[in-house]
Protein backbone atom coordinates (compact mmCIF):
# COMPACT_ATOMS: atom_id res chain seq x y z
CA UNK A 1 0.00 0.00 0.00
CA UNK A 2 0.91 3.53 -0.85
CA UNK A 3 2.02 5.13 2.32
CA UNK A 4 1.62 8.56 4.04
CA UNK A 5 4.60 10.65 5.32
CA UNK A 6 4.26 12.70 8.37
CA UNK A 7 7.34 15.44 9.02
CA UNK A 8 7.21 16.80 12.39
CA UNK A 9 10.30 18.20 13.19
CA UNK A 10 11.67 21.58 11.27
CA UNK A 11 14.14 21.02 8.34
CA UNK A 12 14.89 20.32 4.97
CA UNK A 13 14.25 17.67 2.92
CA UNK A 14 15.83 16.99 -0.84
CA UNK A 15 16.66 14.76 -2.94
CA UNK A 16 19.83 12.20 -2.44
CA UNK A 17 20.40 9.35 -4.72
CA UNK A 18 17.17 9.03 -5.82
CA UNK A 19 15.20 9.17 -3.00
CA UNK A 20 13.95 11.61 -0.27
CA UNK A 21 16.27 12.86 2.26
CA UNK A 22 15.17 14.76 5.66
CA UNK A 23 18.01 16.33 7.32
CA UNK A 24 16.52 17.70 10.84
CA UNK A 25 17.92 21.17 12.24
CA UNK A 26 20.33 19.15 14.40
CA UNK A 27 21.52 17.25 11.42
CA UNK A 28 19.71 14.05 11.66
CA UNK A 29 19.57 12.52 8.45
CA UNK A 30 16.44 10.36 7.64
CA UNK A 31 15.23 8.72 4.27
CA UNK A 32 11.55 8.04 3.32
CA UNK A 33 11.53 5.21 0.77
CA UNK A 34 10.13 6.86 -2.50
CA UNK A 35 8.92 3.95 -4.22
CA UNK A 36 5.88 3.31 -2.32
CA UNK A 37 4.96 6.99 -0.75
CA UNK A 38 1.55 8.55 -1.20
CA UNK A 39 1.63 11.60 0.05
CA UNK A 40 4.50 13.65 2.56
CA UNK A 41 2.50 15.79 4.61
CA UNK A 42 5.01 18.91 6.32
CA UNK A 43 3.76 20.30 9.61
CA UNK A 44 7.08 21.95 10.64
CA UNK A 45 8.98 24.38 9.34
CA UNK A 46 10.60 23.22 6.12
CA UNK A 47 12.77 23.72 3.20
CA UNK A 48 12.85 22.12 -0.25
CA UNK A 49 13.58 23.06 -3.38
CA UNK A 50 13.02 22.69 -7.21
CA UNK A 51 14.85 19.71 -7.49
CA UNK A 52 12.91 17.82 -4.68
CA UNK A 53 9.76 18.82 -6.47
CA UNK A 54 10.19 17.84 -9.75
CA UNK A 55 11.49 15.01 -8.12
CA UNK A 56 8.59 13.78 -6.16
CA UNK A 57 6.17 15.09 -9.31
CA UNK A 58 8.27 12.06 -11.25
CA UNK A 59 7.23 9.61 -8.98
CA UNK A 60 3.78 10.70 -8.41
CA UNK A 61 3.86 11.92 -4.54
CA UNK A 62 2.07 14.78 -3.35
CA UNK A 63 2.96 17.11 -1.00
CA UNK A 64 0.40 18.64 1.58
CA UNK A 65 1.63 21.75 3.82
CA UNK A 66 0.54 22.48 7.05
CA UNK A 67 0.78 25.76 8.69
CA UNK A 68 1.09 25.96 12.09
CA UNK A 69 -2.29 28.40 12.42
CA UNK A 70 -4.21 27.92 10.10
CA UNK A 71 -3.77 24.04 9.66
CA UNK A 72 -4.16 23.45 5.63
CA UNK A 73 -1.74 25.88 3.98
CA UNK A 74 -1.90 23.97 0.30
CA UNK A 75 -0.78 20.58 -1.71
CA UNK A 76 1.91 20.70 -4.31
CA UNK A 77 0.76 17.75 -6.36
CA UNK A 78 2.39 15.71 -9.17
CA UNK A 79 1.31 17.03 -12.89
CA UNK A 80 -1.06 14.74 -13.97
CA UNK A 81 -0.46 11.52 -15.04
CA UNK A 82 -4.24 11.11 -15.90
CA UNK A 83 -5.44 13.51 -18.66
CA UNK A 84 -8.98 13.18 -20.05
CA UNK A 85 -10.64 15.85 -21.95
CA UNK A 86 -13.78 13.11 -22.29
CA UNK A 87 -13.90 12.96 -18.36
CA UNK A 88 -13.81 16.64 -17.65
CA UNK A 89 -16.00 17.29 -20.19
CA UNK A 90 -18.70 14.96 -18.87
CA UNK A 91 -17.69 16.23 -15.31
CA UNK A 92 -18.79 20.00 -16.67
CA UNK A 93 -22.02 18.52 -18.25
CA UNK A 94 -23.03 16.85 -14.86
CA UNK A 95 -22.52 20.05 -13.37
CA UNK A 96 -24.67 22.10 -15.43
CA UNK A 97 -27.48 20.33 -16.08
CA UNK A 98 -29.41 21.32 -13.05
CA UNK A 99 -31.38 17.99 -12.43
CA UNK A 100 -27.93 16.16 -12.94
CA UNK A 101 -26.37 18.22 -10.06
CA UNK A 102 -28.92 18.50 -7.71
CA UNK A 103 -29.33 13.87 -7.85
CA UNK A 104 -25.42 13.96 -7.29
CA UNK A 105 -25.55 16.47 -4.38
CA UNK A 106 -28.08 14.88 -2.79
CA UNK A 107 -26.14 11.71 -3.22
CA UNK A 108 -23.51 12.79 -0.97
CA UNK A 109 -25.22 14.30 1.72
CA UNK A 110 -27.08 11.04 1.73
CA UNK A 111 -23.62 9.53 2.09
CA UNK A 112 -22.72 11.99 5.15
CA UNK A 113 -26.11 11.45 6.87
CA UNK A 114 -25.54 7.75 6.55
CA UNK A 115 -22.25 7.61 8.13
CA UNK A 116 -23.45 10.18 10.81
CA UNK A 117 -26.02 7.94 11.69
CA UNK A 118 -23.98 4.39 12.23
CA UNK A 119 -21.69 6.44 14.82
CA UNK A 120 -25.01 7.98 16.39
CA UNK A 121 -25.79 4.70 16.16
CA UNK A 122 -22.75 3.09 17.50
CA UNK A 123 -23.06 5.08 20.98
CA UNK A 124 -26.97 4.42 20.96
CA UNK A 125 -25.76 1.09 21.98
CA UNK A 126 -23.20 2.00 24.07
CA UNK A 127 -25.04 3.51 26.93
CA UNK A 128 -26.12 6.61 25.52
CA UNK A 129 -29.29 7.37 24.73
CA UNK A 130 -29.84 9.05 21.29
CA UNK A 131 -33.01 8.57 20.00
CA UNK A 132 -33.99 11.59 19.34
CA UNK A 133 -31.24 12.36 17.71
CA UNK A 134 -31.51 9.44 15.63
CA UNK A 135 -35.04 10.34 14.67
CA UNK A 136 -33.95 13.69 13.57
CA UNK A 137 -31.30 12.14 11.11
CA UNK A 138 -33.58 10.12 9.73
CA UNK A 139 -36.23 12.96 8.91
CA UNK A 140 -32.85 14.90 7.47
CA UNK A 141 -32.31 11.81 5.27
CA UNK A 142 -36.22 11.86 4.27
CA UNK A 143 -36.45 15.13 3.51
CA UNK A 144 -33.32 15.00 1.11
CA UNK A 145 -35.74 13.45 -1.04
CA UNK A 146 -37.61 16.65 -1.37
CA UNK A 147 -35.03 18.81 -1.94
CA UNK A 148 -35.29 20.41 -5.35
CA UNK A 149 -32.12 22.57 -5.08
CA UNK A 150 -28.50 22.35 -4.34
CA UNK A 151 -29.13 24.53 -1.86
CA UNK A 152 -31.91 22.71 -0.23
CA UNK A 153 -29.82 19.73 -0.28
CA UNK A 154 -26.71 21.70 0.95
CA UNK A 155 -29.27 23.27 4.16
CA UNK A 156 -30.34 19.24 5.05
CA UNK A 157 -26.89 18.66 5.52
CA UNK A 158 -26.23 21.50 7.43
CA UNK A 159 -28.88 20.23 10.13
CA UNK A 160 -28.18 16.89 9.88
CA UNK A 161 -24.55 17.85 10.44
CA UNK A 162 -25.70 20.24 13.56
CA UNK A 163 -27.93 17.70 15.17
CA UNK A 164 -24.80 15.00 14.71
CA UNK A 165 -22.44 17.20 16.90
CA UNK A 166 -24.83 17.71 19.30
CA UNK A 167 -24.00 14.31 20.40
CA UNK A 168 -20.10 15.36 20.58
CA UNK A 169 -20.28 16.55 23.93
CA UNK A 170 -22.13 13.71 25.73
CA UNK A 171 -20.14 10.92 24.02
CA UNK A 172 -16.58 13.11 25.04
CA UNK A 173 -15.89 13.63 28.97
CA UNK A 174 -16.83 16.00 30.46
CA UNK A 175 -13.39 18.30 30.39
CA UNK A 176 -14.00 18.61 26.37
CA UNK A 177 -16.37 20.76 25.87
CA UNK A 178 -17.57 21.18 22.51
CA UNK A 179 -20.85 22.89 22.15
CA UNK A 180 -20.79 23.37 18.06
CA UNK A 181 -18.96 23.73 15.45
CA UNK A 182 -16.29 26.43 15.14
CA UNK A 183 -13.22 27.04 12.81
CA UNK A 184 -10.95 30.22 11.55
CA UNK A 185 -9.67 29.68 14.58
CA UNK A 186 -11.02 26.56 16.36
CA UNK A 187 -12.12 28.07 19.96
CA UNK A 188 -11.46 24.84 22.03
CA UNK A 189 -10.30 21.44 21.91
CA UNK A 190 -12.85 19.63 20.56
CA UNK A 191 -13.07 21.95 17.57
CA UNK A 192 -9.37 22.00 17.51
CA UNK A 193 -9.40 17.97 16.71
CA UNK A 194 -11.90 17.84 13.98
CA UNK A 195 -10.51 20.78 11.88
CA UNK A 196 -6.80 19.11 11.73
CA UNK A 197 -8.97 15.74 11.22
CA UNK A 198 -10.76 17.03 8.11
CA UNK A 199 -8.09 18.77 6.92
CA UNK A 200 -6.14 15.60 6.26
CA UNK A 201 -8.86 13.63 5.31
CA UNK A 202 -8.90 16.39 2.59
CA UNK A 203 -5.68 16.52 1.88
CA UNK A 204 -6.13 12.47 1.64
CA UNK A 205 -8.65 13.44 -0.87
CA UNK A 206 -7.09 15.64 -2.93
CA UNK A 207 -4.19 12.78 -3.31
CA UNK A 208 -6.95 10.35 -4.34
CA UNK A 209 -9.08 12.46 -6.70
CA UNK A 210 -5.55 12.95 -8.28
CA UNK A 211 -5.16 9.59 -9.34
CA UNK A 212 -7.94 9.90 -12.18
CA UNK A 213 -8.75 12.04 -14.37
CA UNK A 214 -11.42 14.06 -12.88
CA UNK A 215 -10.74 17.65 -11.95
CA UNK A 216 -10.62 18.73 -8.78
CA UNK A 217 -11.91 22.09 -8.92
CA UNK A 218 -15.03 21.25 -10.23
CA UNK A 219 -17.78 20.03 -7.93
CA UNK A 220 -21.30 18.99 -7.18
CA UNK A 221 -22.26 19.74 -3.59
CA UNK A 222 -20.37 22.66 -2.58
CA UNK A 223 -19.93 25.63 -5.49
CA UNK A 224 -16.75 25.19 -7.41
CA UNK A 225 -15.08 28.19 -5.63
CA UNK A 226 -11.58 29.91 -6.48
CA UNK A 227 -8.16 28.64 -4.95
CA UNK A 228 -9.30 25.02 -3.65
CA UNK A 229 -10.40 22.29 -4.99
CA UNK A 230 -13.84 22.14 -4.13
CA UNK A 231 -14.48 17.90 -5.43
CA UNK A 232 -12.33 17.25 -2.38
CA UNK A 233 -14.87 18.86 0.03
CA UNK A 234 -17.63 16.88 -1.62
CA UNK A 235 -15.89 13.64 -1.65
CA UNK A 236 -14.67 14.60 2.18
CA UNK A 237 -17.77 15.06 3.93
CA UNK A 238 -18.58 11.11 3.35
CA UNK A 239 -15.74 10.34 5.40
CA UNK A 240 -15.02 12.42 7.97
CA UNK A 241 -17.38 10.61 10.26
CA UNK A 242 -15.49 7.03 9.82
CA UNK A 243 -12.38 8.98 9.55
CA UNK A 244 -11.89 11.98 11.62
CA UNK A 245 -14.73 11.62 14.13
CA UNK A 246 -13.76 7.96 15.07
CA UNK A 247 -10.26 9.06 16.03
CA UNK A 248 -11.42 11.87 18.24
CA UNK A 249 -13.45 9.94 20.18
CA UNK A 250 -11.14 7.54 20.56
CA UNK A 251 -8.11 9.34 21.53
CA UNK A 252 -10.19 11.67 23.76
CA UNK A 253 -12.24 8.64 25.47
CA UNK A 254 -9.20 6.16 26.18
CA UNK A 255 -6.94 9.55 27.51
CA UNK A 256 -4.28 9.52 24.54
CA UNK A 257 -4.88 13.10 24.18
CA UNK A 258 -5.92 15.14 27.38
CA UNK A 259 -6.42 19.07 27.82
CA UNK A 260 -2.41 19.23 28.27
CA UNK A 261 -2.31 18.09 24.49
CA UNK A 262 -3.58 21.51 23.76
CA UNK A 263 -1.93 25.13 23.64
CA UNK A 264 -4.51 27.51 23.90
CA UNK A 265 -4.38 31.55 22.91
CA UNK A 266 -6.23 34.32 22.48
CA UNK A 267 -9.58 32.95 21.14
CA UNK A 268 -8.07 29.72 19.63
CA UNK A 269 -7.43 26.40 20.85
CA UNK A 270 -4.84 24.31 19.01
CA UNK A 271 -3.07 20.70 19.39
CA UNK A 272 0.63 21.26 20.71
CA UNK A 273 3.38 19.39 18.17
CA UNK A 274 2.72 16.09 19.93
CA UNK A 275 -0.76 16.03 19.85
CA UNK A 276 -0.43 16.46 16.43
CA UNK A 277 2.01 13.67 16.22
CA UNK A 278 -0.79 11.19 18.34
CA UNK A 279 -3.42 12.48 16.06
CA UNK A 280 -1.61 11.66 13.15
CA UNK A 281 -0.42 7.69 14.43
CA UNK A 282 -3.78 7.11 15.19
CA UNK A 283 -5.38 8.90 12.07
CA UNK A 284 -2.78 6.78 9.35
CA UNK A 285 -3.62 3.44 11.45
CA UNK A 286 -7.45 3.95 10.55
CA UNK A 287 -6.40 4.40 7.04
CA UNK A 288 -4.70 1.34 6.97
CA UNK A 289 -7.29 -0.54 8.54
CA UNK A 290 -9.12 -2.99 6.40
CA UNK A 291 -12.82 -4.09 5.50
CA UNK A 292 -13.60 -6.51 3.38
CA UNK A 293 -15.54 -5.21 0.25
CA UNK A 294 -18.73 -7.27 -0.73
CA UNK A 295 -18.51 -6.52 -4.42
CA UNK A 296 -14.96 -6.70 -5.03
CA UNK A 297 -14.70 -10.04 -2.48
CA UNK A 298 -11.67 -9.00 -1.21
CA UNK A 299 -10.45 -6.89 1.51
CA UNK A 300 -9.82 -3.03 1.11
CA UNK A 301 -8.46 -0.52 3.39
CA UNK A 302 -10.36 2.55 4.29
CA UNK A 303 -7.60 4.80 2.10
CA UNK A 304 -8.41 2.95 -0.99
CA UNK A 305 -12.23 3.63 -0.39
CA UNK A 306 -11.17 7.03 -1.05
CA UNK A 307 -9.65 6.21 -4.20
CA UNK A 308 -12.89 3.92 -5.12
CA UNK A 309 -15.29 7.42 -4.30
CA UNK A 310 -13.24 8.76 -7.14
CA UNK A 311 -13.55 5.78 -9.77
CA UNK A 312 -17.32 5.60 -9.05
CA UNK A 313 -17.65 9.03 -9.62
CA UNK A 314 -15.70 8.85 -12.92
CA UNK A 315 -17.17 5.84 -13.61
CA UNK A 316 -21.00 7.45 -13.18
CA UNK A 317 -19.80 10.59 -15.20
CA UNK A 318 -18.67 8.95 -18.18
CA UNK A 319 -21.19 5.59 -18.56
CA UNK A 320 -24.17 7.15 -16.67
CA UNK A 321 -23.95 4.18 -14.15
CA UNK A 322 -25.64 5.40 -10.93
CA UNK A 323 -23.50 6.66 -8.40
CA UNK A 324 -23.75 5.05 -5.19
CA UNK A 325 -22.44 7.09 -2.19
CA UNK A 326 -20.14 5.57 -0.02
CA UNK A 327 -22.23 4.14 3.35
CA UNK A 328 -20.15 2.76 6.11
CA UNK A 329 -21.73 -1.91 5.89
CA UNK A 330 -19.96 -2.93 8.42
CA UNK B 1 2.59 -7.17 -1.07
CA UNK B 2 5.64 -8.99 1.21
CA UNK B 3 7.51 -8.41 3.77
CA UNK B 4 11.34 -8.78 2.96
CA UNK B 5 14.64 -8.63 4.98
CA UNK B 6 17.44 -8.26 2.40
CA UNK B 7 20.81 -8.89 3.83
CA UNK B 8 24.35 -8.40 1.56
CA UNK B 9 27.71 -8.97 1.72
CA UNK B 10 29.80 -6.99 -0.33
CA UNK B 11 33.52 -5.68 -0.48
CA UNK B 12 33.75 -2.57 1.58
CA UNK B 13 34.17 -0.09 -0.90
CA UNK B 14 30.77 -1.27 -2.77
CA UNK B 15 28.59 -1.40 0.17
CA UNK B 16 26.84 1.94 -1.16
CA UNK B 17 25.91 0.70 -4.15
CA UNK B 18 23.35 -1.31 -2.92
CA UNK B 19 22.89 1.08 0.43
CA UNK B 20 21.56 3.73 -2.25
CA UNK B 21 19.27 1.79 -4.50
CA UNK B 22 17.64 0.08 -1.18
CA UNK B 23 16.73 3.24 0.88
CA UNK B 24 14.22 3.81 -1.96
CA UNK B 25 12.02 0.68 -1.08
CA UNK B 26 12.89 -0.17 2.43
CA UNK B 27 14.15 0.92 5.64
CA UNK B 28 17.46 0.85 6.49
CA UNK B 29 17.81 -1.37 10.25
CA UNK B 30 21.75 -1.99 10.38
CA UNK B 31 24.56 -1.87 8.07
CA UNK B 32 23.82 -4.30 5.40
CA UNK B 33 20.50 -5.13 6.50
CA UNK B 34 17.06 -3.62 4.87
CA UNK B 35 13.70 -4.66 5.80
CA UNK B 36 10.14 -3.32 4.72
CA UNK B 37 7.00 -3.85 3.04
CA UNK B 38 7.01 -3.90 -0.75
CA UNK B 39 4.79 -4.82 -3.54
CA UNK B 40 5.87 -8.32 -5.76
CA UNK B 41 6.30 -5.87 -9.14
CA UNK B 42 8.75 -3.95 -7.00
CA UNK B 43 10.62 -6.88 -5.30
CA UNK B 44 10.89 -7.90 -8.74
CA UNK B 45 12.91 -4.77 -9.59
CA UNK B 46 14.48 -4.86 -6.67
CA UNK B 47 15.94 -8.68 -7.48
CA UNK B 48 16.73 -7.94 -11.02
CA UNK B 49 18.75 -4.63 -10.10
CA UNK B 50 20.66 -6.65 -7.32
CA UNK B 51 21.56 -9.56 -9.41
CA UNK B 52 23.16 -6.75 -12.05
CA UNK B 53 25.12 -4.99 -9.06
CA UNK B 54 26.60 -8.04 -7.24
CA UNK B 55 30.30 -9.17 -8.29
CA UNK B 56 32.28 -13.13 -8.50
CA UNK B 57 32.50 -13.23 -4.18
CA UNK B 58 29.44 -11.54 -3.23
CA UNK B 59 26.39 -12.03 -1.79
CA UNK B 60 22.87 -10.76 -1.10
CA UNK B 61 20.07 -12.99 0.47
CA UNK B 62 16.03 -11.97 0.43
CA UNK B 63 13.91 -13.45 3.14
CA UNK B 64 10.45 -12.68 1.76
CA UNK B 65 7.76 -13.46 4.28
CA UNK B 66 3.86 -13.49 2.46
CA UNK B 67 2.69 -10.89 5.10
CA UNK B 68 4.03 -8.79 8.07
CA UNK B 69 1.44 -10.45 10.75
CA UNK B 70 3.49 -13.71 9.95
CA UNK B 71 6.55 -12.21 11.17
CA UNK B 72 7.89 -13.01 15.07
CA UNK B 73 9.91 -10.34 15.18
CA UNK B 74 11.88 -8.94 18.42
CA UNK B 75 14.23 -6.54 18.97
CA UNK B 76 16.65 -5.42 21.22
CA UNK B 77 17.27 -1.59 21.82
CA UNK B 78 16.10 1.05 19.61
CA UNK B 79 14.02 -0.19 16.41
CA UNK B 80 15.18 1.62 13.12
CA UNK B 81 11.92 0.97 11.87
CA UNK B 82 9.36 2.16 14.59
CA UNK B 83 7.78 5.39 13.47
CA UNK B 84 9.42 5.71 10.12
CA UNK B 85 6.43 7.29 8.59
CA UNK B 86 6.68 9.67 11.81
CA UNK B 87 9.43 11.93 11.66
Amino acid sequence: MDRNYHVFSDGRIERNDDTVRLVTEDGEKKYLPVENAEALFLHGQIDYNTRLVSFLNDHGVAMHVFGWNDYYAGSIVPKRGQTSGQTLVEQVRAYDDPERRRDLAAKFVAGSIHNMQTNVQYYDNRGHDFGPIRDRLDACRSALDDAESVEEAMGVEATARRAYYSTFDEILPEEFVFGGRKYNPPNNEVNSLISFGNSLVYANVVSAIRATALDPAISYLHEPGERRYSLALDIADLFKPLLTDRVVFRLVNRNQLTTDSFESELNSCLLTDAGRKTFSKAFEETLERTVEHPRLDRKVSYQYLLRMEAYKLKKHLLTGEEYVPFERWW
Amino acid sequence: MVYVIVVYDMQADRTHLLLKFLRRYLTHVQNSVFEGEVTEGDLETIETRIDSILEPDESTIIYEVSSEKLLQREVFGDDPTEDQRFL
